[in-house]
């Protein structure tokens, strides 16, 4: 079958788990017009087809593989795919994205995107190998952790190896902040992506293609490709990202964090950690790097493989990236390097997101330090600092065993187990334990884990304009009056139109599907160089035009925002933990700083042309957008604003 | 005759090259049509293969069709309508850089003289080299490793 359009492989894979059934869809090129691919037409596919009695464990809920014209093609970096479900970390709409190689091997077989649901009698893998899809029989697989898996599966396909997307024992066991692993070291992480697989008994997705993808403009594809290597290499940008993604990976930023006050320390209490030198780049390149990675056709390749050769954690594993050794490292005060790095092997192993188990742990600790959990309880004591407990803790955890089966709720749900006003220190936004950033020195980094329709993340909203002040970016962007006080990153001003223009420019970036490298930082693409790529990978004339891409942006950000308000959220639900509201940054430059979320919030929320006072959507809003069915969907669930 | 060299210390193993190849030679974006492919094994190893070459390239002493030769540049290459499609090159290549596809072999023919997939490769790990320059780099690796401690003092 040929494809309807350019630069997709044109087919939706469907796969009914209860039935054993799989269904060959074409694409339909309204959906690839209106939500450009990713996480924009799993957007559209969850809204139609989850509605909001469906719990994210049931059967009915759906878990979409997506990947994007992008995916797969020459223009670097293009390994990425995202995943899409009702989350069972946070119940509300989740995404989580990963690199590697299991994306564009996805489109080689000719499939954009994978729709599951049901649950499987049984545990099964589904095997993909170009035409050829079936489910298999996973009995000797389950129990098994992400390397045994992949291998097993490898050595069933045979040569050429498949790419394989896997659960841990952690998803089997429906550990709440459970992830989805690719290529062994590649992960879709957040919000529970991988106890939704499952819970649907679904070990593994293993893909094989043979089939390439075709663009709309070849020769132009080839050469914007071309141009963003370039950009990626060489140059002033170039020369910053392989002086230090390549160089260090994303660990790099732990000395500029702790520098501004805004590395994440002792559950989030302060910004500054004094030990942060022991957990730092130079010290990972110098004792612990062996070997560096990549993704799939990227021209930054920012992975590490990094060995720990003596003492009590020998081992050797991919990463810890920045926000690993944040969450595992200074945020639960542990400053042995090894241990962090063991505790990432394992959730690498056992399937979980480091960020949201680091945020259990550190919750842990604190509950600990505070009395509200016993020595006895806790099954050890759980000192502040203690990297040997960690390391038990991430068994306990993947094995829902003992103090585990509470960690393994998620914080918010963990707090209400263990009560005792433990919700205090609960560091996380509509259930999501909170990333890397900390919105006191970084006023922008508040409103981002406020209003991030995932919950507290980073990869939804983050603006580095402010936090390095790009001053001649933000000029350009935005003009010169209100760049000055953008650039300011203690400042509120001006940061609901950042937070918007940023959240709609990676709408675009999660949909294509491309890496955040390129724009989150060095903040070197933007609209217009997308407008550029997209007429040319897929023939699509309305996104040829700025003006035309930023209403396709818009249109998903709003649709993944009215996910979550049939759901019942709405501005109450935008806000942060009294720790970045009420405590002051006890630490470093933004000593003495709160959050002041109100500002932004008030002007993000005009920004979008959203309810000021509820945060709900209004009509002409999203008529603008082309959400008119979904405009009405929401006036019957009696969510949308007035006006 | 130079080739296409792979530094494995450098290698990340983003395929990069195995996308351009084939970019270059079908006009497609598709990793199977390469010349080049890269080997990864857990949890250190990335290379990149491709043709070395050979000076006596046992691809072309077990082709039973005569579609393999060495060019008078070097280069070890194919005449495509002379190819039954007998996979016994892949047999006889100890790299596994020789392979049918569609029916005919395919194989590494430098691009005429400048590899697009060296050009494209970030981690400068692709080199177009002789073996007169490959064996002197591997002299220098060798005395600087052996004598780093007299170096250093």
């Amino acid at each position: 079958m040929m494809p309807a359009l350019k630069g997709y492989a044109g087919q939706i894979l469907r796969v009914d788990l209860t039935r054993g059934k799989i269904l060959k869809r074409p694409l339909p090129p309204d959906l690839a017009r209106g939500y450009i691919g990713g996480s924009g037409m799993g957007a559209r596919i969850l809204y139609d087809e989850v509605p909001p009695e469906v719990k994210p464990l049931s059967p009915k809920n759906h878990l979409i593989f997506a990947t994007g014209p992008v995916t797969g093609t020459i223009y670097p970096p293009s390994g990425r795919y995202c995943v899409v479900t009702r989350a069972p970390l946070t119940g509300i709409w989740g995404e989580a994205h990963s690199g590697g190689y299991w994306g564009p091997e996805l489109k080689y077989a000719g499939y954009d995107l994978i729709v599951i649901y049901g649950r499987a009698p049984k545990p099964i893998y589904l095997a993909i190998d170009d035409d050829e899809v079936e489910l298999r029989d996973a009995k000797h697989l389950w129990g098994k952790n992400i390397a045994e898996t992949t291998d097993a599966i490898e050595k069933e396909f045979g040569e050429p190896k498949p790419c394989v997307a896997c659960i841990g024992q952690a998803g089997e066991n429906l550990v709440r902040f459970a992830c989805i692993v690719n290529e062994r070291s590649r992960v879709a992480g957040r919000t529970g992506v991988g106890a939704v697989m499952g819970s649907k008994r679904l070990k593994a997705v293993a893909v094989r293609g043979s089939k390439g993808v075709e663009v709309a403009d070849f020769d132009r594809v080839c050469e914007l490709a071309e141009e963003s290597h370039e950009r990626y290499t060489t140059g002033e940008w170039g020369e910053v990202c392989q002086d230090s993604l390549y160089r260090y990976g994303t660990l790099g930023l732990v000395d500029w964090e702790n520098e501004i006050g805004r590395l994440p320390t002792k559950g989030h209490q302060t910004g500054v950690f004094e030990h942060a030198r022991e957990i730092g780049p130079e010290r990972f390149v110098r004792e612990f790097v062996v070997h560096r990675r990549s993704c799939m056709n990227c021209s930054i390749q920012c992975k590490k493989v990094s060995r720990a050769r003596e003492g009590p954690h020998v081992g050797i594993t991919e990463g810890p990236e920045y926000e690993t050794i944040v969450a595992l490292g200074s945020n639960c005060l542990v400053r042995d390097f090894p241990a962090v790095m063991r505790a990432n092997q394992l959730c690498n192993l056992y399937g979980m997101d480091t960020i949201s188990c680091g945020g259990a742990v550190s919750f842990a600790f604190e509950c600990y330090d505070r009395g509200v959990l016993s020595k006895e309880k806790a099954g050890m004591p759980l000192r502040w600092g203690d990297g040997n407990a960690e390391v038990k803790l991430m068994k306990l955890i993947a094995f829902r065993k003992g103090i585990g089966n509470v960690l393994a709720e998620g914080m918010r749900e963990a707090a209400r187990r263990i009560g005792k006003g433990s919700e205090r220190w609960a560091i996380q936004v509509k259930g999501l334990e909170v990333s890397g950033q900390d919105g006191r020195p970084h006023q922008s980094a508040g409103l981002t884990h406020a209003i991030s329709v995932i919950g507290a993340a980073h990869l939804r909203a983050l603006s580095s304009l402010d936090e390095l002040d790009y001053r001649k970016t933000l000029t350009k962007r935005f003009g010169k009056e209100r760049a000055k006080a953008m650039g300011d990153r203690l400042s509120t001003k001006y940061k609901g139109l950042l937070v918007k223009d940023v959240e709609d420019l990676y709408a675009v970036v999660d949909s294509l599907i491309t890496c955040k490298y390129g724009t989150m930082w060095p903040p070197m693409f933007y609209f217009n160089d997308y407008a550029e790529l997209l007429p040319a990978l897929t023939g699509i004339e309305e996104f040829g035009k700025v003006k035309g891409l930023r209403i396709a942006a818009e249109r998903i950000v709003n649709l993944k925002r009215a996910y979550n308000a049939r759901l019942g959220l709405d501005r109450k639900d935008d806000t942060l933990p009294n720790r970045f509201l009420k405590d002051p940054m006890p630490d470093g430059p933004a000593k003495g700083k709160v959050v002041d979320l109100k500002p932004m919030l008030d002007e993000y929320y005009r920004e979008r042309g959203w309810d000021v006072r509820t945060g709900l959507q209004k009509r002409k809003t999203l008529e603008r957008f082309g959400l008119t069915d979904v405009a009405q969907d929401l006036t019957k669930h009696r969510r949308i604003a007035k006006g | 005759m130079p080739y296409v060299y792979c530094d494995p210390q450098l290698c990340t193993g983003c395929r990069a090259c195995e996308l351009v190849c084939p970019s270059v030679h079908e006009r497609v974006f598709n990793p199977r049509l390469s010349r080049i492919r890269v080997v990864r094994l857990e949890f250190v190893i990335d290379i990149a293969i491709t043709c070395r070459q050979c000076e006596n390239a046992p691809c072309i002493a077990v082709c039973p069709s005569g579609a393999l030769r060495k060019s008078r540049t070097g280069l070890v290459e194919v005449i495509a309508e002379r190819c039954i499609g007998c996979s016994a090159c892949s047999e006889a290549c100890p790299f596994g850089a020789i392979e049918l596809h569609d029916g005919k072999v395919i194989k590494c023919d430098l691009c005429g003289g400048d590899p697009a997939c060296v050009k494209r490769c970030t981690p400068k790990a692709l080199k177009l080299v002789s073996s007169e320059q490959v064996a002197e780099e591997e002299r220098h690796a060798y005395v600087a490793q052996r004598t780093r401690k007299e170096v250093k003092a």
